[in-house]
């Protein structure tokens, strides 16, 4: 260590302002497009606003009070866990199968990976389109190719699930290519050192492969969470106003989006997105604590 | 290595594609946006009705020809329609020329959003309010001052299936029927294998479908004074309760189907005898080939007592108070507004003109059905769409709780008692 530790090389001041430089547009970006609203919409949540951002008047906690009692919003949360708890493991699951299959030599590797890959790259709402028709109970693909006639968008006890089902689809190409590159990292010799004391394949992802790429699957996990819980555009698209299943499938973002815009609301709104806020802090809080447990960095 | 390689092009391109998918959604979003913000050398104009589009491109041209700035139209979903609209005039930057809801106006007008026109009505020698209906006038004056120039008018009317009737023998239609008739006939219209109904309600919109019947027995859905809702009242619940009895029996589509389809879509697939619609769904019947050949339109029935009311609501042409070029705007809402326009609106089959006595072209801009039906219903007992300052909150509510008594978990009395008191809460909150 240099005695004159404060002082700065030519090099390290370099340093210092090339890298500053560098993230300073998404630093930028960030404050403006997300950490001010946040504030902003905490702020917002205190108050009952008045028409286009004018005249808004101080309430104090009256919107969490009645955000408290509303029985619609616990509904959402609920609603919002079940998807959760649907949509992050088996696309988690899948694609990570998918990654493991796909990272083997094979004929049409690319040709697999990009298919897989492409839900991703389409429209969410030109998807949910697609597949409400799937799903149509009348004249629907699914329910012509079964031969009968399940309301899989409009029961209230399955339509939650059937909306998680697009939202694995749609997901798990991204999720794959994470792994296919966590996989990179898994050196080969493992594998040839356990095939030769005869432990099988399920054995050598199980043992092998998924402790390897554990940081890339906490990383996948805890995006997946918060994705998940901010569920919106397919429960938007999927489910019409009139739908007898929409109280049940509704997530909060949905409810923050009808408060704050279709009911001109956005002090509501705003207290319902604080709530998703501090659910989701809370659940990434506990993931990252339990990390300790089960990743493993080099 | 070569694996590495392999993988790492592939995420490349990947990443490539997607990128320029996010671009292409981006650039469209920035397109809207930049659409909304007039330049000065062009009026954006925009609506929310993709099937109006080509005939109100078609006026808008005529209006080109004369004026140096020239206006374009943008058409934007409902839903995104008024998100965006209520960004715009939270940011300052609405559209120049844009419709008006009853639903709406009262916020836009209260708030100055909109370009105050009542002087330069009263200098206008092409716009005299008095030749529109008066309603629909006064759906956008707010404080005496007028806000917007009518521009349309609709009506519901009934809608039916020529060769289901043909088939069970029924006689179409016809403006001597009561509720009472229209029940008898879906009874028999309708196939106990569910492969056909008689009626399908469209549970999303009230305007087309209840609120007739409502007026009809005599009740109402909110009080002039927009302080009380009507909903508790025994004549609304009594015709609530016709509306229940005929789900029950299994003569309209369950909730569930109709949900997920739309009454509309029933009926254009040929699945329902009946529907209550408005007159602007009349372009996508016409361009729909099996209602085109099938189907045709009558007068809606009448109450109990003989009382036909018409529940109907016409939109507005309004303008931003802060558009750059406001001078330009009054002058396309002017022409807009002024006979010639109004004229060509309803010849051309865009909707009904709210300019009174332009609506007999109407009629003829379609050959397959008989629009009579529903500009008759202009002689009907006419009553504006119920509204008030913030009429989504309880019509939501409404859609909401009726669902409830849709499906049967409780009766159409208890639900309309529950949307009466909640409606009054919000109606106090206003």
């Amino acid at each position: 260590m240099r005695k004159d530790y404060g002082k700065k090389t030519s090099w390290e001041k370099n340093q210092f302002i090339w890298g500053w430089f560098f993230i300073l547009p998404t630093l930028l970006g960030l404050i403006i497009l997300n950490i001010i609203p946040i504030f902003q919409t905490i702020y917002q949540s205190f108050f009952k606003t008045g028409d286009f951002g004018k005249g808004n008047i101080f309430v104090g906690f009256s919107n969490y009070t009645r955000m408290f009692q509303d029985k619609a919003i616990w509904q959402a949360l609920w609603n919002t866990v079940k998807y959760a708890i649907v949509e992050v493991p088996f696309s988690i699951v899948i694609a990570l199968i998918l990654a493991v299959f796909l990272n083997r030599k094979m004929a049409g590797r690319a040709i697999y990976r990009t298919i897989f890959f492409l839900p991703m790259v389409a429209a969410p709402a030109a998807i949910a389109m697609v597949w409400r028709w799937l799903y149509n109970s009348e004249f629907g693909l699914i329910n012509h190719l079964i031969g009968r006639k399940i309301n899989w968008i409009s029961n209230p006890d399955i339509a939650i699930f059937a909306i998680a089902v697009i939202g694995i689809w749609s997901i798990v190409g991204y999720n794959m290519v994470l792994f296919l590159a966590g996989l990179q990292e898994v050196p080969r010799d493992y594998y040839e050192a356990a095939s030769i004391d005869g432990a099988s394949g399920i054995f050598q992802l199980l043992k092998i492969t998924v402790p390897l790429i554990s940081p890339t699957i906490f990383f996948v996990a805890v995006t997946r969470v918060i994705g998940a819980f901010q569920v919106f555009d397919l429960i938007f698209m999927v489910m019409d106003k009139t739908n007898p299943a929409l109280i049940k499938t509704q997530s909060l973002v949905y409810l923050f989006y009808r408060y704050s815009f279709t009911e001109a609301n956005k002090g509501y709104g705003s207290a319902i997105i604080v709530l998703l806020l501090v659910v989701i802090l809370i659940l990434t809080g506990f993931q990252l604590f339990a990390q300790k447990k089960w990743v493993h960095y080099n | 290595m070569k694996v590495k390689k392999i993988v790492s092009i592939l995420l490349a391109s990947i990443l490539t594609v997607s990128m320029i998918g996010c671009g292409d959604t981006k650039k469209q979003q920035q397109d809207t946006i930049e659409g909304f913000n007039s330049k000065g050398d062009k009026l954006t104009v925009a609506i929310w009705d993709n099937n109006q589009q080509p005939g109100i491109q078609k006026i808008l041209d005529e209006w080109n020809k004369e004026s140096e700035i020239k206006a374009e139209v943008q058409v934007i979903t409902w839903n995104e329609y008024w998100t965006l609209l209520e960004a715009g005039a939270s940011g300052g930057a609405l559209p120049d020329v844009f419709w008006m809801h009853s639903n709406q106006s009262q916020r836009y007008s209260e708030n100055g959003l909109l370009l105050d026109l009542t002087d330069k009505i009263n200098q206008s020698d092409k716009i005299d309010l008095n030749n529109y209906y008066n309603d629909i006038v006064k759906l956008y004056e707010s404080d005496g001052k007028q806000f917007a120039i009518p521009k349309d008018i609709d009506t519901i009317a009934l809608w039916y299936n020529k060769t289901m009737f043909d088939e069970v023998g029924v006689e179409y239609p016809n403006e001597n029927w009561t509720w009472d008739d229209f029940y008898e006939a879906a009874k028999k219209l309708t196939k106990d294998d569910g492969s056909q109904w008689g009626y399908a309600i469209n549970t999303g919109n009230n305007q087309d479908s209840y609120y007739n019947m409502i007026y009809d027995y005599g009740g109402y859905v909110i009080n002039d004074d927009k302080t009380k809702s009507g909903y508790d009242d025994p004549k609304t619940i009594q015709a609530m309760e016709f509306v229940e009895k005929m789900l029950r029996e299994g003569l309209c589509p369950e909730l569930e189907v109709i949900s997920e389809n739309g009454a509309d879509v029933l009926f254009q697939s040929g699945k329902v005898a009946m529907v209550t619609q408005g007159s602007w769904m009349v372009a996508g019947f016409r361009d729909n080939e099996y209602t085109n050949k099938n189907c045709d339109v009558a007068v809606l029935p009448k109450g109990p007592d003989g009382k036909r009311v018409s529940i109907y609501n016409g939109l507005g042409w309004a303008a931003s108070a802060n558009g750059k070029n406001t001078e330009a705007a009054w002058s396309l809402l002017e022409y807009l507004g002024s006979k010639e326009a109004q004229l060509k609106q309803a010849q051309l089959g865009v909707t009904m003109s709210a300019y009174i006595g332009t609506s007999d072209e109407w009629v003829n801009s379609v050959d397959s059905f008989n629009l009579q039906g529903h500009l008759d219903m202009l002689d009907a007992e006419l009553v504006i769409r119920p509204y008030s300052r913030n009429t989504n909150v309880w019509e939501d509510m409404a859609i909401e709780t009726f669902k409830g008594a849709w499906t049967g978990e409780m009766t159409m009395e208890e639900a309309c008692k529950k949307i009466a008191e909640s409606m009054n809460a919000s109606l106090a909150e206003e």
